[in-house]
């Protein structure tokens, strides 16, 4: 069963979709486990969080080498690693070998990625979009250190938004492994470390696990349906019993991430953050315009 | 009793020539044993030891403690067909290739753009796909003298099938386990905090494979932000990361990491990489390089014109984190 920490204090009444996935993202974090996050973004923004309120002594590596950093926040604009201000006050700096060979050995608990697509046993592509053999494709960087992370970790995190297309049958192009074929012991006949593997995806949306290495879903925020979760996917996932909701923002949440993590907002603002989210009079929450447009709530505080 | 090896599956990738033998012959033949000076100029330096075709590795390049003053210099002279190892790279391969100084990526990552997209479509550029870690494995293990090495990533990826690796059952364990070609490129462009006359270089922070790029290359071009003396390399062994004789020339570029960071000594020129940056993505790297590189006839002669002391001076006293930079 899935930990999630428990937010305390007040729900914020004012949020985006990037906003809430982020922090929702901070209270899965195990404390005291380890952690090789992707570069920028999502995911730092989330161990970073989760560190303050939820997770003190979870620590995170980064592809650079860095080991156990206490950055200096906010980062110059691209600057999320090999900078002086991302590698700050760490216990280590090794190299990239350094930190691949320690996951190689299983020293990585978790590691937490983004990616452009996803397939229904957790195959990540982040290379291109399109057919590879005929190249009629668009390109993208490429799985930078993704591949590693989702090979040598033992469980591997995915944040990525919810859409259509980024929930696909196929992926285009595996740039870094799931369960592959979703046969029992694919990942061993590639040469993967035995007992490694996808185990969460989450979305601003949706939760989703894995069962017998097929996704599912678990968990739906609370301003969306489930039709409309569905409705956002190209094949239909695995279904839990009972499904939580995800617990939307609170103020103390927002605050740290807002004045602290990303005071810039590099993260929570500028790019693909989603909708606004607004709390109705009767505490439910939905997109801020619809709410707005049914009158809102006037005597709500604005987080923001 | 000899068995064949079991080969399980293999990427139909071309990789650059895997020659142990040949790479201990070269050392034998061209690194000098001997403390002889090497400092020369970022130009010498590219003439001589930049051949059109060389297989060449960087890292970090316009991001922090990139070799960023050379690679402006490759393109200056102009080189051509170089295959480039593209890990942990950014900016840089759309230079290249507009430049049409590269035909070949080895790709972990770097940032795509229309610029590469056309030279990729129209065939003056081919892509292998690795990770930037698998890379640095590889470079290890060209760094060990080694032929090849076992990783236990990469594995099942579509990447795999566009590369040198192979899947064979290990002999050891009877377990299936990815084996990827060792990389000894011929050129390894390094930028470092300091390094003495002969090449014993010191590196302050974090890296990528600077250090097993330095041993696994043919000819390998240090760039630095100082000189120090022989004496106090001496006095301070354990920090020297890159020892002499791996090294074949020594250039004196304060600056060179410009417009990325140099940890310890300057911040990145933001302005500068939001500009690089922009060019890549909407494909303006022809105009950026009338700008930052061609209009100049060297690594001063930019600084001079087109950066000035001013923003230097704004650079350097951004840099206020020292801690773990200073020897």
């Amino acid at each position: 069963m899935i930990q999630i920490h428990t937010a305390k204090g007040e729900k914020a009444s004012y949020f985006n979709e990037r906003e809430h996935q982020i922090c929702l993202m901070a209270r899965l974090i195990e404390d005291g486990k380890t952690y090789w996050v992707a570069g920028g973004g999502s995911p730092m923004a989330s161990i970073l969080l989760a560190k303050k309120l939820y997770a003190p002594n979870a620590v995170y590596v980064t592809e650079d080498g860095v080991l156990a950093p206490e950055p200096v926040l906010p980062f110059d604009p691209i600057m999320t690693m090999v900078s002086s201000r991302a590698g700050y006050r760490a216990l280590q700096w090794g190299t990239m070998n350094s930190i691949g060979f320690h996951a190689q050995m299983g020293y990585m608990d978790y590691g937490i990625l983004n990616t452009l697509q996803v397939d229904p046993y957790g195959n990540i592509n982040s290379t291109l979009l399109g057919d590879y053999e005929s190249g009629e494709f668009r390109r993208f960087g490429g799985p930078g250190g993704a591949d590693s992370i989702a090979s040598l970790c033992w469980r591997t995190i995915l944040m990525t938004d919810h859409q259509k297309r980024k929930f696909v049958p196929r992926v285009d192009f595996i740039s870094s492994p799931g369960f592959l074929d979703g046969s029992e012991g694919a990942r061993e006949r590639a040469g993967l470390p035995r007992g490694t593997g996808p185990y969460l995806v989450l979305t601003p949306w949706a939760l989703f696990d894995y069962e017998d290495r097929y996704l599912r879903l678990i968990g739906i925020s609370p301003f969306v349906t489930l039709e409309q979760v569905l409705a956002e996917m190209s094949f239909r996932p695995k279904m839990a019993d009972q499904l939580l909701t995800l617990e939307t923002p609170t103020e103390e949440e927002l605050t740290l991430l807002r004045t602290e993590i990303d005071p810039r907002g590099q993260v929570t603002i500028t790019g693909d953050i989603g909708r606004w989210i607004m709390r109705r009079e009767d505490g439910s929450f939905g997109p801020a315009d619809e709410v707005e447009a049914q009158g809102g709530d006037p005597n709500l505080p604005r987080s923001w | 009793m000899a068995r064949e090896l079991e080969v399980l599956a293999e990427g139909q990738g071309e990789y650059h020539r895997v020659d142990p033998d040949g790479f201990r012959e070269w050392v034998r033949d061209h690194k000098q044993r001997a403390m002889v000076p090497k400092l020369m100029s970022a130009k010498e330096a590219v003439e001589r030891f930049v051949q059109d075709g060389d297989y060449i590795v960087y890292e970090c390049n316009y991001i922090q403690r990139g070799p960023a003053a050379l690679i402006r210099e490759i393109i200056r002279q102009g080189k051509k067909d170089l295959w480039v190892g593209a890990k942990f790279t950014w900016v840089d391969v759309a230079l290249l290739v507009e430049a049409g100084c590269a035909s070949k990526l080895d790709v972990g990552f770097f940032l795509f753009g229309p610029v590469v997209d056309r030279a990729v479509k129209e065939g003056r550029v081919k892509i292998y796909e690795y990770s930037n870690v698998v890379m640095t494995n590889r470079i290890k293990a060209g760094a060990m003298g080694l032929p090849f090495i076992p990783v236990r990533s990469f594995g099942g990826t579509d990447g795999f099938k566009y590369s040198g690796a192979k899947l064979i059952k290990d002999p050891y364990t009877g377990q299936p386990i990815t084996i990827v070609p060792a990389l000894n490129p011929d050129v390894a462009l390094i930028h470092v905090h300091q390094a003495d006359i002969y090449g014993n270089a010191r590196v302050f922070g974090t890296g990528i494979s600077d250090v097993e790029s330095a041993l696994a290359s043919r000819k390998v071009i240090i760039s630095t932000e100082e000189i120090v003396d022989t004496e106090e390399i001496r006095n301070n062994p354990g920090i020297t990361a890159i020892p002499y004789y791996c090294v074949d020339a020594v250039v004196h570029l304060p600056f060179g990491a410009y417009p990325g960071e140099m940890a310890g000594r300057y911040a990145s020129d933001v302005e500068h990489v939001v500009e690089v940056v922009g060019a890549t993505m909407r494909g303006f790297v022809r105009q950026y390089l009338d700008k930052w590189v061609y209009s100049a006839q060297d690594h001063f002669e930019m600084l001079d014109k087109l950066v000035g002391w001013r923003k230097l001076q704004e650079m350097v006293q951004r840099a206020t984190i020292k801690e773990g930079y200073l020897p």
